[in-house]
């Protein structure tokens, strides 16, 4: 925590960023906004080894040890956002609680086109949930990590990492803009159980909806702590055992015939 | 990481943040001071309440509930505490995050390399999956209620 040249750079990175500031991008009816914090880590993935060289090794371990720390004040800051608007969340609870069986999403989406694509038990790790540190170590625990399904997992582990924030960024903007659904249960959603997504969605939306800003934050960190309250037990309950489901289902569809039943797990289950 | 190292970090995002929230969104270093160590005290302390309570609760979760508090209306001093941190834009506190999460990213390239095209469209879909899923839900639940 003492590399004062990482702090350094990360401030060169914000002011780069801050400057370029918000660029909305008008596109047929909406609008895209790129923020300066997808500009930040677009920027800062460019200083490491592998292209400009400016952050080596050291500063990329250092970094990760950090990112942890530098969240706090941000969730700081999205408490201040739900105390006023306290009343009106727990109005609106019921959505919160129900939006977070929208995970089911994930299984639904997923398990199919991972089948399509000719993914086989990798499907169950992949797409069971976005694969946040939780879920790795659940599939690990339950597959190996060394297992098809503990594949599945990190990849998309390491796919959501590099990309995630920027993805959600601007999927939410693109949601705002071309579809019916407010902003509120975009801001709701944007909530998956990553503090880093669940920020870009937000900025995104606040960007475009500047008065709702209390509201939008409060609703997506609230609904990020709910996700990161149930989102184990949404898996092992709901979204492991509907993959299964889904995956012999697709799979049959697909080849013509049931899978092999998966080896590794049968035995586990004797134990 | 011990307290006083930790201490420290928030001490430096924070000065970091107060950069971008003055050359972003033109709001004085110094008239967001105020605002910013409220946010410093309040992490630290949800740090220490984290590492001397019961239950293994992680820190975030006690820094929501404290900011929450101090900020519900009613709370003595509520109305005042949210001027103050909302001299702070909360756009400018992700920033830096994302400065320290892209240099850490350049870690996870060789491993992304090694990653199949196949996972990386299912990692997309998996996401947009949750995403529309909650959405949807929100919105419908929401109407049915008459918050929106």
């Amino acid at each position: 925590m003492k590399n004062v040249k990482l702090h350094l750079l990360v401030l060169g990175l914000v002011i780069i960023s801050e400057f370029i500031g918000v660029i909305s991008i008008p596109l047929g009816v909406g609008t895209i906004v790129l923020l300066p914090m997808l500009f930040a880590m677009i920027l800062g993935v460019f200083i490491t080894p592998k292209f400009l060289n400016i952050a080596k090794e050291k500063e990329m371990d250092d970094a990760s040890s950090l990112i942890g720390l530098t969240l706090m004040l941000l969730m700081a800051k999205y408490g201040t956002n739900i105390g006023p608007t306290l009343p009106k969340i727990l109005a609106s609870s019921p959505a919160l609680i129900l939006q977070e069986f929208g995970n089911i999403g994930t299984v639904l989406f997923g398990v199919p086109l991972a089948v399509l694509l000719g993914l086989k038990r990798e499907a169950i790790g992949g797409a069971h949930s976005i694969s946040r540190e939780g879920n790795v170590a659940l599939i690990g625990e339950r597959f190996g990590l060394d297992s098809p399904e503990g594949e599945g997992v990190l990849g998309v582990y390491i796919v959501g990492t590099v990309f995630g924030t920027i993805f959600v960024g601007i999927m939410a903007s693109l949601l705002a803009a071309y579809t019916p659904l407010h902003p509120y249960s975009l801001a709701m959603a944007s909530g998956v159980g990553s503090a880093s997504m669940m920020t870009a969605g937000v900025a995104s939306l606040v960007a475009m909806f500047p008065e709702m800003e209390e509201m939008i934050t409060a609703f997506g960190a609230t609904s990020n702590m709910l996700s990161g309250l149930d989102g184990i037990y949404m898996s092992i309950w709901l979204a492991i055992p509907f993959s299964e489901w889904l995956y012999k289902r697709a799979y049959r569809f697909k080849y013509g015939e049931f899978p092999e039943p998966p080896v590794k797990k049968e035995i586990k289950e004797e134990k | 990481m011990n307290f006083r190292d930790s201490f420290i970090v928030l001490l430096i995002t924070a000065a970091i943040s107060l950069v971008g929230n003055f050359v972003g969104y033109q709001i004085s270093i110094i008239e967001a001071i105020p605002g910013m160590l409220i946010l410093v005290a309040i992490a630290i302390g949800g740090i220490a309440l984290a590492k001397y309570m019961p239950g293994k609760i992680p820190s975030v979760a006690y820094i929501v509930t404290l900011s929450t508090i101090i900020t519900v209306p009613g709370f003595p001093g509520a109305a005042t505490i949210s001027a103050l941190v909302g001299k702070v834009n909360f756009l400018a506190l992700a920033t830096p995050i994302l400065g320290y999460a892209g240099i850490y990213t350049g870690k996870n390239l060789d491993s992304l390399k090694k990653t199949g095209w196949k996972i990386i469209i299912l990692a997309l879909f998996v996401i947009f999956g949750t995403y529309i899923g909650s959405a949807i839900i929100a919105d419908v639940v929401l109407r049915i209620i008459g918050q929106i």
